[in-house]
């Protein structure tokens, strides 16, 4: 696992961005080699949903999504399941992104010193330039590995230690999911796109599903 | 060559730092070209790899114009102070318009896209699958465009990324991606609430509640969701120990 977190970690900037690090995508991908990728998936969906809005433009520093989603989907997966857990794993996925992102930010620091140490633009053998190149993309991949392998080890315990009941419990952590999920989806919508088109669009896709959805229930 | 040019980019970010950004990656991704254009002239080429791993940023998909661009103009033999001219002049337009496009709509509407057909019942591989096929067709045909304008046009490149027409594209994506963010709610919130004794018109009607919210202050909106679920996943680790 953490060899997944260090090659879905490279994916987020170093290496490709064929967005495989998504939670969308790295969440089940960990669920299914844990044993139940609906669970990695459930929380994926909600991770994916409350990072969507992070744009990766220039210096902006965002969450790390590919720890934050193994992470979050092995509390998922190794857990009792239900609304509760869904919460519990989604939320040490926060913590771990949120710490992820600190140490991609002393990471570039580092990174600096290493590429771009001396005078600019002073003339450079091609073979230390590949050099300095591949060292910044594997402490990438270790970076991201033992971040990844730190967050299991203290959230295997989480995942195991408790088995979440109770359907008091049950009902606040479902609605706790849908506020968080419907702020985030609100947040996406209005960062990406505004006008009064957008609304109109926005409401006919919401009451064509509604009543199709409905109708189906 | 300029399939080597193309592998290179995809690591062009390898080095992204806050001081030359993706410039050591730039460099390392001209490695092979300058190399065989300045064969057997190892100072020129040192010089000339050096001048190409300063200060440069762009989208990354869309990086590929000023590489295979700024390989033309080496090709040239064109003053190295006009290619540091050029590279600079490409920083802004390739990053405002990869980004406008990638991160602020084609990236979120893929997102988006999978989570539909997840909220509709689909298996979390067909979900995953459908948005990394879809989101990637765009970059790679993105990098390739940019490789053949790059090379095709050298310094007048900048003609081609302002007749193109991926600048009206972001306006074009934007009533799709509202569409689908508009049907992706419903079965979202069934999925993820429809356990619940709460009932199913609730359930929309609290998701639906809270995005008319979230609109209202995003920046404000995004952080508490975030907060709200860590707080929460605390809280219930804290309860399940003391009171259930």
């Amino acid at each position: 696992m953490a060899l997944l977190g260090g090659v879905l970690g490279l994916d987020t900037v170093s290496c490709v961005q064929a967005m495989v690090s998504r939670p969308i995508v790295a969440a089940p991908i960990a669920g299914y080699l844990l044993g139940d990728p609906a669970a990695g998936m459930s929380a994926g969906v909600v991770l994916e949903l409350i990072s969507l809005n992070q744009l990766p433009i220039g210096a902006n520093r965002g969450w790390d999504t590919a720890p934050a989603s193994i992470a979050a989907a092995a509390v998922a997966a190794l857990s009792s399941g239900g609304a509760v857990t869904l919460v519990v794993a989604v939320g040490f996925g926060v913590l771990v992104g949120w710490v992820g992102g600190w140490t991609v930010h002393l990471m570039r620091h580092a990174i600096a010193r290493l590429v771009a140490a001396g005078e600019s633009q002073r003339p450079i053998a091609a073979s230390v330039l590949s050099a300095r190149h591949l060292s910044a993309m594997a402490i990438d991949f270790a970076r991201a590995a033992v971040l990844t392998l730190v967050a299991l080890l203290l959230g295997a315990p989480l995942a195991s230690g408790f088995e979440f009941s109770g359907a008091a419990a049950a009902v606040a952590a479902t609605m706790l999911v849908l506020i968080c999920v419907g702020l985030a989806l609100g947040s996406d919508m209005r960062m990406m796109a505004k006008g009064r088109t957008v609304v109109m669009a926005f409401t006919v896709g919401l009451l064509v599903s509604a009543v199709l959805s409905l109708w189906l229930v | 060559m300029s399939v080597r040019l193309l592998f290179r980019s995809l690591v062009i970010q390898g080095s992204w730092n806050y001081r030359t950004m993706q410039g050591a990656g730039l460099g390392f991704s001209l490695i092979p070209y300058l190399s065989r254009l300045y064969r057997g002239k190892r100072d020129a080429l040192n010089a000339s790899l050096g001048r190409h791993s300063g200060f440069f940023n762009a989208n990354p998909y869309l990086s590929t114009v000023a590489i295979s661009a700024v390989a033309r103009m080496e090709s040239e033999e064109s003053d190295p102070e006009e290619i540091e001219r050029f590279k600079q002049a490409l920083v802004s337009p390739l990053g405002s318009l990869g980004d406008r496009l990638i991160w602020a709509r084609w990236r979120p509407l893929c997102s988006l896209l999978g989570l539909l057909l997840f909220g509709l019942g689909a298996p979390w591989w067909v979900a995953s699958g459908v948005f990394v096929v879809v989101y990637n067709a765009l970059p790679l045909w993105l990098r390739l465009w940019g490789l053949r304008q790059g090379w095709q046009r050298g310094r007048d490149v900048a003609r081609a990324l302002l007749a193109s027409p991926l600048r009206r594209l972001p306006d074009r994506l934007t009533i799709p991606l509202a569409v689908i963010a508009g049907a992706l709610l419903p079965p979202l919130a069934l999925a993820l609430g429809g356990a619940s004794s709460a009932g199913p018109i609730l359930v929309i009607g609290v998701a639906l509640a809270f995005v008319v919210l979230g609109c209202w202050r995003p920046a404000l909106a995004g952080r508490l969701a975030a907060i709200g679920l860590l707080v929460g996943s605390l809280v219930f680790v804290v309860l399940e120990n003391t009171v259930w």
